[in-house]
């Protein structure tokens, strides 16, 4: 009861203070500025959005089909005779001569002709709309139907061909063939409910409207679509998402960051740390008025935009780790300089795991890493299950939680103001985690909960070598995931020698490295366990996760690795580290090699 | 205002970011984020048109048709990059299933020049990027069938539209993204931090409480915020130019760097100078960041929609179609940098006067 009580205490005291702060004519202003907001939000959504405005230079002879173009800003057309187009022409990125188009040879060409291309047949679809007749200007409909295969992620991401190259012989089928109905001639809905789903679907875009358009769920009219409405989904729509959602999102969480670095500038932590009160209540309080601001905040922009109240719940994981993040970022930098170059590097990182591998949305299984994926499921109206979230999720979860432990532990006076470089600080925070009279139970725990963020890393890393070509992706990943892992593994035993070199006697180093080897080995398969079934299958997976096979040979790698780590460090001091880490990972690929090579 | 006075204030902000070794994180940054542009040009290029990549021109992809004739099997036939199969729909669809192959369709008895219209049912694998890029190819041709019904049809429509005659297309989707939206934005980033850390540095002088030892010296209170103002100043153009030069190693052109620069260097002005406004009337950094980001957003937002911004003219510039109006364009925003610069030296001034009097 009392720690409630202590919680809201501080909680109201934190939203008090952040309003007297924020009173001194800050309201007036920013009532201002969000008035200009709103109107100048109107005038963008009236003007549109002049960003690409001109970059493609046009030539045509025909005045009609010259204002055809000139309605799309993005065209500078010039309208000449036919001699002095062909005459000049290299200065246009196309010209236009008796209807026909002929395009430069440059990619800027190629692209000019993509937007002429789509401009055309949005003026063919919107004088089609109008023909009473919809089935003579929209003779073809196209019903997609999905078919699940067994075989999903495995043979896909080994980045080879699904299919054997087909062969002369009609393909047969080697499983039982299931009766599948022959589909009806007809569609399902009328002319003029197609009709209106052309007419929203092809409604003339401006640029702000083409983004605004993915946040309201579309009308719902089955799988029926013309040939040109069928191509896959625009991947950018995610971006929208990320502006909307997480933007917010992180912007709250920089006055938490700057609540704690407040505190410490001004040092008025200590009076409330000299207080009976818990620690965890301390942060609890404070944390607890940005958290259910963010959570207000989601509520609205998903109440704004229609969609399920479901959408909240891949992004309370994705609040949890903001927040974990800003308590440590705000904890740990010395100056604002260093708390802006963080939050940003750190909010860039962010960012991109989260729209990276959304952007794979609808298209590949490798998407459901991010919780905006889930996101985006939401608003098309597909849903997902319990696992999905479990899968895209669970690493927030538990990098949030271990963020919040670490963070509550150093969350006292002298960590709090002392003036240490940012690394230096890190390592410490770190070392207090320790427990003095169990250190090897501690080496243990901090390997095994460095799992989730060696995740974090290495799925970063899977995104962002994807689509390197095949053998350069896996070998750039290899060599990353074992330098990773070792690194992981190794901070425990640096921050304890950082701080007492004693320690690593011969004996106790040893021991040191078992326990992080099992602790790093038992954190690996239960998250492996719960969650990334799917990718742990694929090649990809096999590279990160290759130690799987066999019990006792990863538990010697991993024993090895760290153990030159920690001989290097007993050798040549702090310098060692690097070396020992470079011998580490080298003979960590060697390892996956092998096995690779045998996997292939 | 002492030149000298100005390089003191300079050396000292340059000295404070290297001896925090932060200033690294943002080269990092750059870095990162440059993998990540090549990572959307290679990646997603690929995927949406496989046969940019060579591994995958020429490739076939086999194709299950089942249900009536139609001219859609000539297509199919005729198409260099589908091989197709008359088959059973079931048989087809359990086929597909083993991925033996891409896809199937089945076409109704629909006579072309009926009163309803051709329904065909196209089966394609779910979530899997082989499926997208079979899609587009597809879609082509359907496209060419759709062209054929609508021939037969065409008695039917009360108005024809201006025909124009439009070659195949091929690639240059991420063209647009990259020169209209990736280039400003990754240019004008810079500027964007630059303008963050000059709210930094000012408040800190006021939160640290330094302001007092630097007033003693005899830097006077303007000329330490403009070498604060000066230092951040600084950064931009080396970002900037950094970051073109990535773009240019990641296989991107860009015409005229050196006026895309000039360009970034006056625009940025506007931004730190707002910044430093902020920090000066709030000397708090929460609220002048909270502030400062707010007339951000709707300085960005109010200058997009208007034709020829800054913004704009970076794109086109570096797609190299920027006309002689560029330097009425530059000409505008120096000046804006010369009112808001005035006003920042008068409010300077003003609190320089308070201090010493205080």
């Amino acid at each position: 009861m009392g720690t409630l009580t202590d919680i809201s205490t501080i909680a109201r005291w934190e939203v008090k203070k952040s309003f007297t702060m924020m009173s001194r004519d800050i309201l007036p202003i920013a009532v201002i500025l969000f008035v200009l907001l709103v109107i100048v939000t109107g005038f963008t959504a009236q003007s549109g959005i002049h960003l690409q405005d001109g970059i493609y230079v046009v030539g045509v002879d025909d005045p009609k089909i010259a204002s055809l173009f000139a309605s799309d800003a993005r065209f500078s057309v010039y309208q000449l005779d036919d001699q002095t187009l062909l005459a000049n022409q290299n200065t246009f990125d196309l010209i236009v001569i008796n209807g026909h188009v002929y395009p430069g040879v440059t990619d800027k060409a190629k692209s000019a002709l993509l937007t002429v291309s789509r401009d055309y047949s949005q003026y063919l679809n919107s004088v089609y709309n109008n023909e009473n007749d919809l089935f003579a200007a929209y003779p073809l409909w196209i019903d997609s139907e999905p078919v699940k295969s067994e075989l999903t992620f495995l043979s896909t991401q080994s980045g080879q061909y699904v299919q054997a190259a087909p062969g002369r012989a009609t393909p047969v089928p080697q499983g039982t063939v299931q009766n599948v109905p022959t589909p009806s001639p007809t569609l399902a809905l009328s002319q003029d409910q197609l009709r209106q789903q052309l007419i929203t679907s092809s409604a003339k875009t401006s640029s702000l409207s083409r983004y605004t358009k993915t946040l309201t769920p579309q009308p719902s009219m089955g799988a029926f679509v013309t040939p040109s409405q069928l191509s896959p989904p625009l991947p950018f729509d995610s971006i929208i998402l990320i502006f909307v959602f997480i933007f917010p999102l992180y912007f709250t969480s920089q006055f938490f960051m700057m609540s704690i670095m407040n505190e410490r500038i001004e040092r008025k932590g200590e009076i409330l740390l000299s207080t009976p009160i818990k620690t965890s209540s301390i942060i609890i309080g404070k944390l607890l008025p940005y958290f259910l601001g963010m959570l207000a905040i989601c509520t609205v922009l998903s109440v704004y935009i229609k969609a399920s109240p479901i959408i909240i719940l891949p992004l309370i994981p994705v609040i949890f780790f903001f927040l974990a993040s800003a308590l440590m970022i705000g904890m740990l930098s010395r100056s604002f300089k260093e708390l802006s170059f963080v939050s940003i590097f750190f909010s860039t990182v962010a960012t991109s795991y989260l729209f990276f591998p959304s952007i794979f949305a609808n298209v590949h299984v490798i998407s459901l890493i991010s919780p905006l994926t889930l996101i985006v499921y939401t608003i098309q109206g597909t849903t997902w299950t319990v696992t999905d979230y479990l899968y895209s999720t669970s690493l927030f979860w538990l990098t949030g939680a271990v963020l919040f432990f670490i963070a509550a532990k150093n969350f006292k006076e002298e960590r709090l103001f002392s003036e240490k470089p940012l690394l230096v600080r890190a390592r410490e925070f770190l070392y207090e985690t320790f427990s003095r009279k169990h250190p090897f139970v501690s080496l243990f725990l901090i390997a095994g909960f460095s799992i989730p963020f060696v995740f974090m890393v290495e799925m970063m890393c899977l995104v962002l070598f994807f689509n390197i070509p095949m053998p350069y992706s896996l070998i750039t990943l290899l060599v990353f995931a074992a330098f990773i892992e070792e690194m992981a593994k190794a901070v425990g035993i640096y921050a304890i020698f950082s701080s007492d070199p004693a320690f690593l006697s011969w004996k106790n180093l040893l021991a040191a490295c078992a326990a992080i080897a099992i602790g790093f080995l038992i954190g690996e398969k239960l998250l492996l366990f719960v969650t990334l079934a799917q990718i742990s299958e694929s090649v990809f997976g096999s590279v990160l996760f290759l130690s799987l096979s066999a019990l006792w040979l990863p538990l010697l790698l991993h024993f090895v690795g760290v153990a030159i780590v920690a001989c290097s460090l007993k050798f040549w001091g702090r310098k060692g580290l690097m070396i020992g880490l470079v011998i580490a990972t080298t003979i960590h690929c060697l390892y996956n090699l092998y096995f690779i090579l045998g996997v292939l | 205002m002492d030149t000298r006075h100005l390089l003191i204030i300079i050396k000292k902000e340059f000295r404070g970011l290297m001896n925090e070794r932060t200033i690294l994180l943002a080269v990092l940054l750059q870095l990162f984020i440059a993998m990540f542009s090549s990572f959307l040009m290679v990646g997603l290029t690929s995927m949406y048109d496989p046969s940019s990549l060579s591994q995958y021109s020429g490739y076939q992809y086999g194709i299950g048709y089942a249900g009536n004739d139609s001219p859609l099997l000539d297509y199919f036939q005729a198409s260099p990059d589908f091989k197709v199969y008359r088959m059973d729909l079931s048989e087809g669809i359990e086929a597909l299933k083993e991925r033996k192959l891409a896809a199937v369709v089945y076409v109704p008895d629909t006579l072309p020049d009926a009163q309803i219209p051709v329904k065909i049912t196209l089966y394609t694998l779910q979530n899997d990027i082989q499926a997208a890029i079979v899609d587009v190819k597809l879609k082509d041709i359907f496209l060419k069938y759709e062209a054929n019904l609508r021939q037969v049809r065409a008695g039917r429509l009360n108005e024809l539209p201006v025909p124009v005659q439009i070659p195949p297309t091929q690639g240059g989707d991420f063209y647009e993204f990259v020169y209209g939206l990736l280039i400003p934005l990754l240019v004008f980033m810079p500027a964007i931090i630059a303008s963050a850390l000059v709210i930094d540095l000012i408040t800190e002088e006021y939160q640290h409480g330094t302001l007092e030892t630097l007033i003693s010296t005899p830097v006077t209170f303007e000329e330490m915020v403009w070498g604060k103002v000066l230092a951040c100043e600084l950064l931009v153009p080396i970002q900037a130019a950094a970051w073109l030069i990535l773009l240019m190693v990641n296989g991107i052109p860009i015409q005229n760097p050196h006026l895309i620069l000039l360009n970034v260097i006056i625009t940025s002005f506007i931004i730190i100078l707002i910044g430093a406004i902020a920090a000066l009337h709030y000397r708090e950094r929460t609220a002048a960041q909270f502030i400062f980001s707010t007339a951000l957003v709707v300085v960005i937002l109010f200058s997009l929609a208007i034709p020829a911004n800054p913004l704009n003219l970076l794109a086109r510039l570096a797609v190299g179609t920027a006309g002689i109006e560029q330097w009425f364009v530059l000409g505008a925003t120096g000046l804006i940098v010369i009112v808001l610069g005035y006003v920042t030296h008068r409010y300077a001034e003003k609190i320089g006067r308070e201090h010493h009097i205080g």
